[in-house]
């Protein structure tokens, strides 16, 4: 009886989450659809034609702005959030193993930074910067910002994985006569992989996305999202859809490569268990 | 890394020794700790501690039409909080805040619910998660500007509702109104909702619930006395993502309002478009206090330092 | 001076430094601009460049590094940030674009330095709208703060405003021009001939005025002053009563939802335009054409009270020095020679130096865009399309009628504590 509860319970819920998922693609099949638009078209309904001169345009210069070098910088700022993200929050997260003074502290600052309003932070690093007579830029200042923002993510996750994580995996490792690098190495670091990957994503979107943190930090060049932004105060064409469609496209592939990556990890968990 | 190669060493080495070395053991592991905790207590020191007190002291200080002038003057935050404009700028943002919170939890323990329990092989999980995740990748200014085309006055929504013949003429209130700027903030911010607590439901131990089920517990007793206690921690920290988002926002309510409604943050903006920043950093202040108590509140209901 | 550097077009902009140089030398003496191109060839030289997307275009950039060999690096960013990162970040650029209005607020804060206008080699051509506030000497001069009242400081290192002209001007003016009511003819369905039209109930819920707060707060000035509800001694410069008297107006007009949105940048006024979101609204000339470019009609409509104006120049980061400084003088000196004077001109913009300009613009294009005339071929975009047929004659008509007709310019306020918490407190209604 209450396998038939079940069902109905998971059809309606099936439902629900179709409707969750189309309520986040609606609008962006909205973009997607605009950026089809003819070379006259706009920003907003009803279409003026359909061609893909936008997407050409997306990769010539543009009257105002330039997607190319706010991407690469964008792209690299998150690859270096990424990075630090995972190792100093994996670091952290070993450290939270034991209770070290002044833990709490740091646990409370870290959730702290988390619920600091970006605006606020941007400007206080800005005003940092200025006093100390360092140049701000998007690889300094707002570098630190964007870090502020990703690492209690990284930090929480951690701590969650470690806080569930049973310290007698390690030492059956130690007892068959692992040294403590190989339990690390071998047993410990491919069971949290997949939550590392997971650090690793979320601090780059989190980054590649940042725009209130990054306002007053980024120094004299633009990451994409604030290129996005000053480039509205000229562009009235449906080349930022035509933005909007590619990078949700490059999302995919980057997504499925994740995928990709855990799945085979697993598979190679497998075996060796 | 390394720190964590010779945490471990001594570790093995003081387990090796007893007595007086295995002290030195204990306290180098504390050293240990205390390497892996810099990092992190390094940059969040740099980039957040200071600069907050920054903001903190240049609410203290005076300025005027042209320049900033370092004081300790209480006037930046008795006239934010003296003004009934504050009260009832917090009072919508609290409004934003509690709407959008209570929509993304309800949607995303729904959601989350849904994949934990519902969906058989992790790899479909994975899937589907992912997929709710990929709008979530596409720039935040371009996902907040496509509502536009789409709940306008000429909008796919209101074009399609005056095809289907189910209204004669536009709704108006689709687009610039409380009503959009909850949408934009639901749809921008759910997944920080779905992920956390998706992490708790998955661990929950599936004997559990047959073990309430057994005993005679029925589908909502279930949910409501094991499910959703064991989720608190993964509640707790959407929560806490959620809420700081709403509380700091000031360009989805300045898009999808059309400039008609007012958060705190976009009160600091428009301070600091004209360089008042004494009174811009005194609200930082004031705001940072009420989400930093509203965060304590939620900590206080669910310690996720234990818990999570 | 400047009248022997007349230059026929093509000839290229190193050939005319020189020939500038040698009928100028006398009084560059110091040898500032002869022998610029040799060190440039030995010692690249980068300046950094920010402000809005209006006039940061990558077109000026390229033709910039072809002309002069000097990489000019532009970051574009809203107006807000703009005036954040001049004062807040004064390392992070070298030539600041920025507004007037908000030079009042920058420049006391130290972070640009005067120019020597005996170095600004176009410094006559300047039209006198920049210098004196008078577009012509009979002309009266308008409320706000008009570009000529922080255009100048006694001495470097002022960090007040000199009453007239002196020898130390505080930006080079680069772009301007007067914003008025932009329309859809095909929806309004009357003449518009009065800024207090934008507050006819048969529009309610189909209007908007900007939302970037001392600018705002100009719209419904005159607005206010249209409908006879007041007379601003200084619409510019209110009172705290008058502030009181239009913030109450705008909160009246927002309960009774006259208005559909107020925007804030560019593309969201061409937006709300182009979408039938609103059908008449404080606009500027280029969002007008760029709704008509979408094959929409939109009208930018002058009105019988006149123009609100605004205009932005090019300062120098107070870190310049040496040969940077000496690049970014020339830098100035060719951004007023003409070639993009005549690029901003068929924006529908205006440049400041008009004489320069007219020289890179053919004579249909000085017609239609200057003088008002009706364009005898078709009239093209710098991005090379369309804009306007054969025969169009420019809204609003000449130059002169325009700019002659500014009623204010975009201000800030010496009480603009007091306004922006009243603002804060118009939105928050």
């Amino acid at each position: 009886m209450s396998h038939e509860k079940r069902t109905f319970e998971f059809y309606v819920l099936a439902a629900f989450f179709t409707l969750f998922v189309l309520f986040l693609y609606g609008p962006l099949s909205a973009v997607f659809i605009l950026s089809f638009q003819g070379p006259d078209g706009g920003l907003t309904f009803p279409l003026n034609g359909v061609s893909v001169h936008w997407f050409f345009n997306l990769f010539e210069q543009q009257a105002v702005g330039d997607f190319g070098a706010s991407f690469k910088r964008s792209f690299t700022l998150g690859l270096m959030v990424m990075i630090v993200n995972v190792v100093v929050s994996l670091l952290a997260g070993l450290a939270f193993r034991r209770n070290f003074r002044g833990s709490a502290v740091l646990f409370y600052l870290t959730v702290a930074s988390l619920v600091v309003p970006s605006i606020i932070i941007s400007l206080g690093i800005g005003v940092v910067f200025q006093q100390f007579g360092i140049k701000p830029a998007w690889y300094s200042s707002a570098f630190g910002a964007h870090l502020t923002w990703t690492l209690p993510f990284g930090v929480l996750i951690m701590f969650a994985v470690f806080n569930r994580f049973s310290p007698a995996y390690e030492e059956a490792a130690r007892d068959l006569g692992a040294s403590s690098w190989q339990a690390f190495a071998h047993v410990v670091l491919p069971m949290i992989a997949p939550s590392l990957i997971g650090v690793g994503l979320f601090g780059f979107t989190l980054s590649y996305d940042e725009f209130a943190r990054t306002l007053m930090t980024s120094g004299t060049y633009n990451t994409l999202p604030l290129e996005i932004y000053g480039m509205t105060t000229n562009v009235t064409t449906p080349v930022l859809y035509a933005l909007g469609t590619v990078t949700t496209l490059f999302s995919f592939s980057i997504i499925l490569l994740a995928l990709a990556i855990i799945l085979g990890l697993r598979r190679r968990q497998a075996k060796v268990v | 890394m390394t720190a964590a190669i010779t945490e471990d060493d001594t570790q093995i080495d003081a387990a090796g020794k007893p007595g007086f070395v295995a002290n030195i053991g204990k306290m180098s592991s504390h050293v240990a700790s205390y390497l892996q905790a810099v990092p992190l207590a390094m940059i969040l020191g740099f980039f957040f501690l200071l600069p907050i007190l920054m903001i903190a002291v240049v609410s203290f200080w005076d300025y005027d039409f042209a320049s900033l002038y370092p004081d300790f003057l209480t006037t930046n935050y008795t006239d934010t909080l003296g003004s009934w404009v504050t009260w009832k700028t917090y009072l919508n943002t609290l409004k934003y805040t509690a709407l959008v919170w209570g929509l993304t939890l309800l949607i995303g323990f729904w959601v989350a619910y849904f994949l934990a329990f519902h969906i058989r092989t992790t790899t479909m999980q994975m899937v589907l998660f992912l997929v709710c995740t990929v709008p979530f990748l596409t720039s935040n200014i371009i996902r907040m500007i496509s509502w536009i085309p789409v709940l306008g006055r000429n909008g796919l929504v209101n074009t399609t509702l005056i095809e289907m013949g189910v209204i004669p003429r536009p709704i108006e209130w689709l687009l610039y109104s409380d009503f959009a700027v909850v949408l934009a903030m639901v749809h921008l911010n759910t997944l920080f909702m779905v992920t956390p607590i998706f992490n708790t439901l998955m661990r929950i131990d599936r004997s559990l619930i047959e073990a309430a089920r057994d005993a005679g517990a029925n589908g909502w007793q279930i949910l409501w006395n094991v499910i959703i206690p064991l989720a608190k921690p993964g509640i707790a920290i959407g929560s806490i993502f959620v809420v700081t988002l709403v509380m700091a926002d000031f360009s989805t309510v300045q898009v999808m309002s059309g400039g008609q409604s007012a958060s705190v943050a976009l009160m600091m903006k428009n301070q600091m478009s004209l360089l008042q920043y004494p009174a811009a950093a005194a609200n930082a202040v004031v705001l940072l206090m009420v989400v930093l108590l509203m965060v304590a509140a939620i900590l206080r209901v669910v310690d996720i330092r234990k818990e999570l | 001076m400047t009248n022997d550097t007349k230059t026929p077009k093509g000839i290229s902009r190193r050939g005319l430094l020189k020939s500038g140089a040698a009928a100028t030398g006398a009084i560059v003496g110091s040898g500032l601009i002869t022998g610029f191109p040799t060190i440039w060839a030995q010692n690249p030289i980068t300046l950094r460049q920010f402000g809005t997307g209006v006039s940061n275009i990558n077109a000026i950039a390229e033709k910039c590094k072809a002309d002069l060999g000097i990489t000019l690096e532009m970051t574009a960013t809203d107006s807000d940030a703009a005036a954040q990162r001049a004062v807040t970040q004064p390392d992070s650029y070298d030539i600041a674009d920025i507004e007037y209005w908000i030079l009042k607020k920058v420049f006391p804060a130290g972070v640009i330095q005067p120019m020597d206008i005996k170095k600004l080699k176009y410094y006559d051509k300047i039209v006198p709208l920049f210098k004196t506030g008078k577009l012509k000497p009979d002309s009266i001069i308008a409320q706000g703060t008009a570009p000529h009242t922080v255009g100048y400081v006694e001495a470097i290192g002022d960090k007040t405003f000199a009453k007239g002209e002196t020898q130390f001007f505080t930006m080079v003016p680069t772009i301007y021009n007067a914003d008025t009511l932009g329309i859809r003819p095909d929806l309004v369905g009357r003449d518009i001939t009065s800024w207090a039209d934008i507050m006819d109930p048969a529009f309610k819920g189909k209007t908007s005025i900007l939302n970037i707060p001392s600018i705002g707060i100009m719209d419904a000035a005159m607005i206010m002053e249209s409908m006879g509800n007041i007379k601003y001694a200084d619409k510019g410069n209110m009172t705290k009563e008058e502030i009181d008297a239009t913030i109450d107006f705008l909160i009246k007009a927002k309960q009774d939802g006259q208005f559909r949105a107020f925007w804030k940048s560019f593309d969201e006024s061409v937006n709300l335009m182009a979408s039938g979101e609103v059908v008449i609204q404080s606009m500027w000339s280029p969002a007008v054409a760029a709704v008509r470019s979408k094959g929409i009609a939109c009208k930018y409509q002058p009105l019988k009270e006149g123009y609100r104006s605004w205009g932005g120049g090019l300062g120098l980061a107070a870190h310049l020095e040496g040969a940077q400084l000496d690049a970014a003088y020339e830098y100035i000196n060719w951004y007023t020679s003409g070639w993009v004077g005549g690029y901003l001109n068929r924006q529908g913009y205006y440049s400041a130096a008009m004489d320069t300009a007219k020289e890179f613009m053919t004579a249909d294009e000085w017609g239609y865009w200057i003088e008002g005339k009706a364009a005898s071929g078709d009239i093209m975009s710098p991005e090379g399309k369309i804009m306007e047929k054969a025969g169009a004659v420019r809204d609003g008509g000449s130059f002169e009628e325009r700019m002659g007709k500014v009623a204010c310019w975009n201000s800030v306020m010496d009480e603009d504590r007091y306004m922006v918490k009243r603002w804060n407190e118009f939105i928050a209604a």
